[in-house]
């Protein structure tokens, strides 16, 4: 394993922002993640939202190796067999919308993040319980940093990774880490359909640079 | 007893968008309710199991409405197999529950019905769906509001969704629920309130389902 639990945890916490994309085509979704490198990012999600998603993710993890310290991933995992085949393709951590207990099984026995979706503290707890460090939250525009501030007190220690309609501004990055979030997830408020369809790689690594530094700014 | 295959039961719901949910314990109350919103254009009605004499409310209703061959009379609030099997074995054309209980999912299986559990995770819908439920009521709606539907449909494409709980016939709330992705919604106290009920004024409620469902034929546009 190319990093350990520690590390992967330790770095997502440290940026603040984990992106997340999804694209069927091997060469925009490079320009995408290495756009995103150029900005910062040292932690990338990628999403299985697509039917050719293993062989985009395949290319991205060989482009992966030119960064030694850039750790990618792979999201929107629904299933046991699914996670064991993004495991095999060299994912560094698996992260799903929900809570399936049978995907906790196989990241731990291949000793790699598992990072499930929960809406409910129960859910959270449930995750938890099955050995989950970091829990993502969502959709979390829906549960608001409000829902975020009214279980960190019930239990103390919980990594949130807060995912769905996040904005890259100060205000909504505020919201978020003063209710005690660990890090942000985000996606298509970060990487636009303006961006992409213009190609406008070096707008990207500007936006996430700029992202990078709000959160540096409002995170404690 | 006319028998409806669950798809087209499913796609019945689809094409009027709205399902109404309804509950009285005095059945005259409740064949009236029925009939208006026949006349009004509804196919699919969900009475509820939410009092004592439900199953006879039920059992009586069912043999009124064979006078609409057409129509597809299902039960909802729905809590167990055991229930589930009482109202399937009466005629109940669907099953629709508040909860995701499994024992219903393979009791609904087993008398060929539609089971349409309630759900307000993705975590549920999803071990919903791969319990076998095609359709999933989203409860209660207006909790989850339509931002929790767009948010989730592009990480489970397909899932046909109904949201009950607080969905008003209005164009400005239908119009955000479809939107959002949402197959068909289903409505109770907004539609059907205290005040029609009370005044048993049903040329009005008629017209009201007939309002309901055609601001949804024109936002579907």
């Amino acid at each position: 394993m190319k990093f350990s639990k520690q590390q992967i945890v330790g770095a997502m916490k440290g940026a603040g922002i984990v992106p997340l994309f999804t694209h069927d085509d091997p060469d925009d979704a490079q320009q995408v993640l290495e756009a995103a490198y150029r900005g910062g990012i040292r932690v990338f999600e990628f999403t299985n939202r697509r039917e050719n998603s293993v062989e985009v993710f395949k290319h991205l993890i060989s482009i992966s190796k030119k960064y030694p310290d850039l750790m990618l991933g792979i999201g929107t995992i629904m299933d046991g067999p699914t996670t064991k085949k993004f495991i095999d393709a060299g994912a560094d951590f698996i992260i799903s919308p929900i809570l399936k207990v049978e995907m906790a099984k196989i990241c731990d026995e291949h000793n790699v993040p598992w990072i499930p979706g929960c809406a409910t503290l129960t859910e959270i707890v449930t995750a938890k319980d099955n050995g989950a460090e970091i829990i993502k939250l969502f959709p979390a525009s829906m549960l608001g940093p409000g829902f975020v501030s009214s279980i960190m007190p019930v239990v103390p220690g919980l990594k949130l990774m807060i995912t769905g309609g996040v904005e890259p501004n100060e205000k909504s990055l505020t919201e978020w880490f003063k209710a005690g979030a660990t890090c942000v997830g985000m996606g298509s408020q970060l990487f636009t359909k303006e961006i992409l369809t213009q190609k406008n790689w070096s707008l990207l690594q500007q936006r996430v640079e700029e992202c990078l530094s709000i959160a540096k700014k409002v995170k404690k | 007893m006319t028998i409806f295959s669950n798809d087209s039961i499913q796609q019945a719901m689809r094409a009027s968008g709205m399902i109404p949910v309804f509950y009285h314990p005095d059945i005259e109350v409740a064949k009236a309710v029925l009939d208006a919103s026949y006349k009004g254009g509804v196919r699919v009605f969900e009475m509820t199991n939410r009092g004592e004499n439900a199953f006879q409310v039920f059992t009586e209703l069912l043999k009124h409405a064979q006078q609409y061959p057409d129509l597809m009379l299902g039960i909802g609030t729905i809590m167990s197999a055991e229930n589930t099997r009482k109202f399937s074995e009466a005629g109940a054309h669907f099953i629709v529950s508040p909860i995701l209980k499994a024992e219903m999912a393979t009791e609904c299986q087993r008398q060929g019905k539609l089971w349409i559990p309630g759900c307000a995770t993705l975590t549920e819908i999803v071990t919903a769906k791969d319990l076998g439920a095609r359709v999933i009521k989203i409860f209660p709606g207006s909790v989850l509001g339509p931002g929790f539907v767009s948010s989730i449909m592009p990480v489970v494409p397909g899932l046909q969704l109904m949201p009950t709980g607080g969905v008003e016939p209005t164009e400005a709330n239908l119009s955000a629920w479809f939107k959002a992705g949402v197959v068909c919604v289903g409505m109770g106290s907004q539609l059907f309130t205290k005040e029609i009920i009370e005044t048993k004024n049903w040329d009005n409620l008629q017209q009201s389902v007939e309002e309901a469902l055609a601001i949804i034929q024109k936002i579907r546009k």
